[in-house]
């Protein structure tokens, strides 16, 4: 099982790791108990997945790495009844069902479970590494939860690229992550709408004294607002967001500050190293090099589209984001977009409620921004109606104390 | 009632028999005061579809919400 195969360069096994304060490399990592392949590692800290990953990367395992909360009993049975042992924190293995022949260098990821349970999607350590240019010299904040596509995209760039170190983010450190990430000279970060929304509204200064080169967002859609507030802390760094999941792998990737990306994008010629990106309806279509293992072809990503005037705006999922206010139309993702255009808005999530006689109305959770004093919804009503359609404007809007956040970084908005 | 109108920029009647059309009382505004009315009973309505084609007037709604609060 050991010591057979080695699945991609590992250029960046010197690189600094930093995980629980202490500053480590790839190579002085902890060393995991041998484990069996295929293997399902379920982790509690972010130390035991990046060694779960380099055992991966060094010896050519089959790996599928999860937090332990998002795997529960149900798809412990399943993986086990597939192939997987279950490899739990304390080290305990649970033997397979099923005894199979390993898929070398395979290593599946969980999707996010948004449109019900989550689903096994195969990948390697190449598809994986969509990042092969070099780059120059940077310390990543790591703030994903372990084994999603995020996490190994920043994972994976740590480890096949020089010069590229990673500090490791536990959960409990998430609200105080600037700290960690000044005293250890964190230059780049990639989070979510809401995780840097989480940061900003906690204290803009502690985050502004990150040195950062390189912000990037993803996960979520993302707005014009956030990228926003982003440059006005840190005016020289480059902003980028990237749309990504397990299906597609990382598919567009937006560097000019805008949100959205450029209509020209869309039904352009194919061509090896590019996804195609096209829109059936209002839904995104993707066709990627970078996708999981047997899904070639156009991918329906369940995503929902709209046109801003040459751009092309992902305001949210297909199911929940289009509201239908008796017979008149509106995206969710817009009014959210709208909400968080004000200034007096920290984050907003919008959805419909039942209501009579129209079917739906559009209804608002909002967090107010606490350091420009107090906000009403009238305020954000009147806010909207000069902005929104009628029916566009949220008639019911609840205040929040906090930014809800989920293990994802997301909220579900 | 008072509260929608308020915040649509408007005012409310003091006469029952006002014509919801005529005050610009629209449906959304029906609709928004329902929400209130849940949010204020903390509970879901059922709303009764057929009977809603019989508000015309202030008197109308005010007495639907009753209705609805005594359900």
């Amino acid at each position: 099982m050991t010591g057979r195969r080695r699945t991609t360069a590992l250029i960046g096994d010197d690189n600094t790791v930093v995980v629980a304060g202490k500053r480590l490399t790839w190579r002085t990592l902890h060393k995991l108990p041998q484990l069996p392949s295929p293997a399902a590692v379920l982790v509690d800290n972010g130390a035991d997945a990046l060694a779960a990953l380099r055992h991966h990367a060094v010896h050519g395992t089959e790996l599928l790495v999860a937090t332990e909360s998002r795997v529960d009993e149900r798809m412990r049975e399943e993986l086990g009844e597939s192939g997987f042992a279950i490899v739990l924190p304390d080290g305990a293995v649970t033997l397979p069902r099923l005894k199979r022949v390993e898929e070398s260098g395979r290593a599946w990821l969980l999707t996010s479970g948004s449109t019900g349970r989550p689903k096994r999607i195969g990948h390697t350590l190449e598809s994986l590494t969509t990042v092969t240019a070099d780059q120059p010299p940077r310390t990543w904040l790591l703030p994903y939860s372990p084994g999603t596509y995020a996490w190994w995209q920043v994972v994976t760039l740590s480890l096949t690229q020089a010069d590229q170190g990673l500090v490791v983010i536990e959960p409990h450190e998430l609200d105080e992550w600037p700290k960690i990430a000044a005293e250890h000279g964190v230059t780049a970060a990639s989070g979510t709408p809401t995780f840097w929304r989480q940061a900003i509204y906690r204290d803009a200064d502690a985050l502004a004294g990150v040195p950062l080169e390189q912000i990037t967002l993803g996960g979520e859609p993302v707005d014009q607002a956030i990228l926003d507030q982003l440059r006005e802390i840190f005016p020289a760094a480059r902003i980028s967001w990237i749309y990504a999941s397990s299906e597609v792998g990382a598919s567009i990737v937006v560097h000019d500050g805008k949100a959205g990306f450029p209509r020209s994008w869309l039904d352009r010629d194919p061509h090896p190293e590019r996804p195609v990106l096209s829109v059936e309806g209002d839904e995104l279509v993707i066709r990627s090099p970078h996708h999981g293992a047997g899904l070639i072809g156009p991918i329906h990503t369940g995503d929902r589209i709209e046109y801003d005037g040459d751009r092309v705006l992902i305001t949210g999922r297909l199911d929940t984001d289009e509201i239908n206010v008796g017979g008149s139309k509106v995206s969710a993702g817009v009014v959210r977009n709208v909400l968080m255009g004000h200034p007096g808005v920290s984050w907003a999530r919008v959805f419909a409620r039942k209501a009579p006689l129209v079917g739906r109305m559009v209804a608002a959770e909002v967090v107010p921004n606490r350091s420009l004093g107090p906000i009403t919804d009238a305020d954000l009503v009147q806010w909207c109606s000069t902005r929104l359609p009628d029916y566009g404007v949220p008639r019911r809007i609840k205040f929040l104390d906090q930014i809800p956040q989920k293990e994802t970084l997301k909220s579900d908005v | 009632m008072g509260e929608v109108m308020t915040a649509q920029g408007r005012s409310l009647p003091a006469e029952d028999t006002a014509d919801l059309r005529e005050i610009g009382f629209r449906s959304l505004d029906f609709s928004e005061l329902a929400l209130r009315v849940e949010d204020e009973l903390g509970d879901e309505l059922n709303f009764d579809a057929p009977g809603l084609r019989r508000i015309a007037t202030v008197g109308d709604v005010l007495d639907f919400i009753e209705q609805l609060q005594s359900a």
